[in-house]
């Protein structure tokens, strides 16, 4: 029988499906993204449905309760999502800042060469 | 020497005026940065029609560390041999320009710091948190300057190869400290008045915290 929580967990899921989908139509993802999230979130309503798929693979980890391995699996998802994340957000910042500093002595420049060709 | 003042600003149109006003009788080239002001500093600046002053526009506000970045790499591609930064909200006073000028002619020095003190108008509160910022600047990076976040500085080229800091916002100027300890690039203090117009502006408590943040950073990064 399914629990409630397991009913939460799957429509979870499922929007986040449908995200990745309205996503992918809007060309905001490629098909490999796509296609990794489709797999990751398939991948969660199966083991959601049949917790003790992953049963066998808990107790290798010595780790009792599937829910246990499942929260930690998440927790080790999440921090390096927020790392990765992190790591892109300073490369952007960088850039813009390169950017935006470069545009400023360039934008000076043409100024001036402009100021003297009208002279 | 080919000395050029940079200042940066961000929404000054009161103030950068008459910072660029009191300049004028020193005769020096000016390079002013704005980083990204929304309100008409820039249109006041292009009002008064300076002469001597260069005007560089960041198109989004990046923070202090990157505005001085552009107009020193601005200042040192136009041939100065050193530059002078001072704020744009008129704290800094004109008056104190020829002992940054001299310190630096004297060619003894790479790194001239600007200090304010009680007896030169500096709050108690601002006076507090400077000694606590020069203090852990001293015991983690091995040089006491003892008002190591005053903005009124100069330095010469080599310095500024030397010592090109990473931080964009108020947490350059302990960076500049921290790189000139561990460089071991020769330095001198010289005593700035300070003025302060504006209360909401400048470092807040929360920019000191984040300055505290940047300086165990740099403990670990440089």
């Amino acid at each position: 029988m399914i629990l409630g929580f397991q009913i939460i967990a799957i429509l979870f899921a499922l929007s986040m499906i449908y995200f990745a989908l309205h996503a992918y139509k809007r060309k905001e993802l490629g098909k490999g993204e796509i296609i990794s999230w489709e797999v990751l979130w398939g991948g969660a309503i199966i083991i959601i449905i049949f917790p003790d798929l992953l049963r066998k693979f808990s107790m290798t980890f010595l780790i009792t309760r599937v829910f246990d391995l499942m929260v930690i699996g998440g927790f080790i998802l999440v921090i390096s999502m927020v790392a990765n994340s992190y790591v892109r957000t300073r490369r952007l910042e960088k850039k813009m800042e390169e950017l935006v500093r470069k545009l400023a002595i360039k934008g000076e420049s043409k100024k001036k060469k402009e100021g003297r060709i009208r002279k | 020497m080919k000395i050029y003042i940079v200042i940066p600003f961000y929404n000054e149109e009161r103030q950068i005026g008459k910072v660029v006003k009191s300049l004028a009788k020193y005769n020096l080239p000016v390079v002013l940065v704005d980083d990204g002001s929304s309100d008409r500093s820039r249109f006041k600046i292009q009002e008064l029609r300076f002469k001597n002053e260069t005007l560089l526009t960041h198109k989004v506000n990046l923070g202090k560390g990157a505005a001085m970045k552009t107009g020193a790499d601005y200042a040192f591609a136009k041939g100065a041999d050193a530059v002078v930064f001072m704020d744009g909200d008129n704290q800094h006073k004109a008056n104190d320009l020829p002992k940054f000028i001299n310190a630096l002619k004297s060619g003894k020095y790479d790194m001239v710091f600007g200090s304010r003190n009680l007896g030169l108008g500096v709050p108690l509160v601002r006076f507090l948190g400077n000694k606590f910022a020069s203090v852990v600047a001293s015991a983690l990076f091995g040089i006491y300057v003892s008002d190591s976040i005053c903005g009124f500085r100069a330095l010469t080229k080599k310095a500024y190869n030397k010592i090109k800091w990473d931080s964009n916002g108020y947490g350059v100027e302990i960076e500049m400290v921290a790189r000139t300890g561990k460089t071991g690039l020769s330095h001198v203090e010289v005593p700035v008045e300070s003025v302060y117009y504006d209360k909401v502006k400048g470092v807040t408590a929360l920019d000191a915290f984040g300055i505290l943040l940047e300086v165990v950073k740099l403990r670990l990064t440089i």
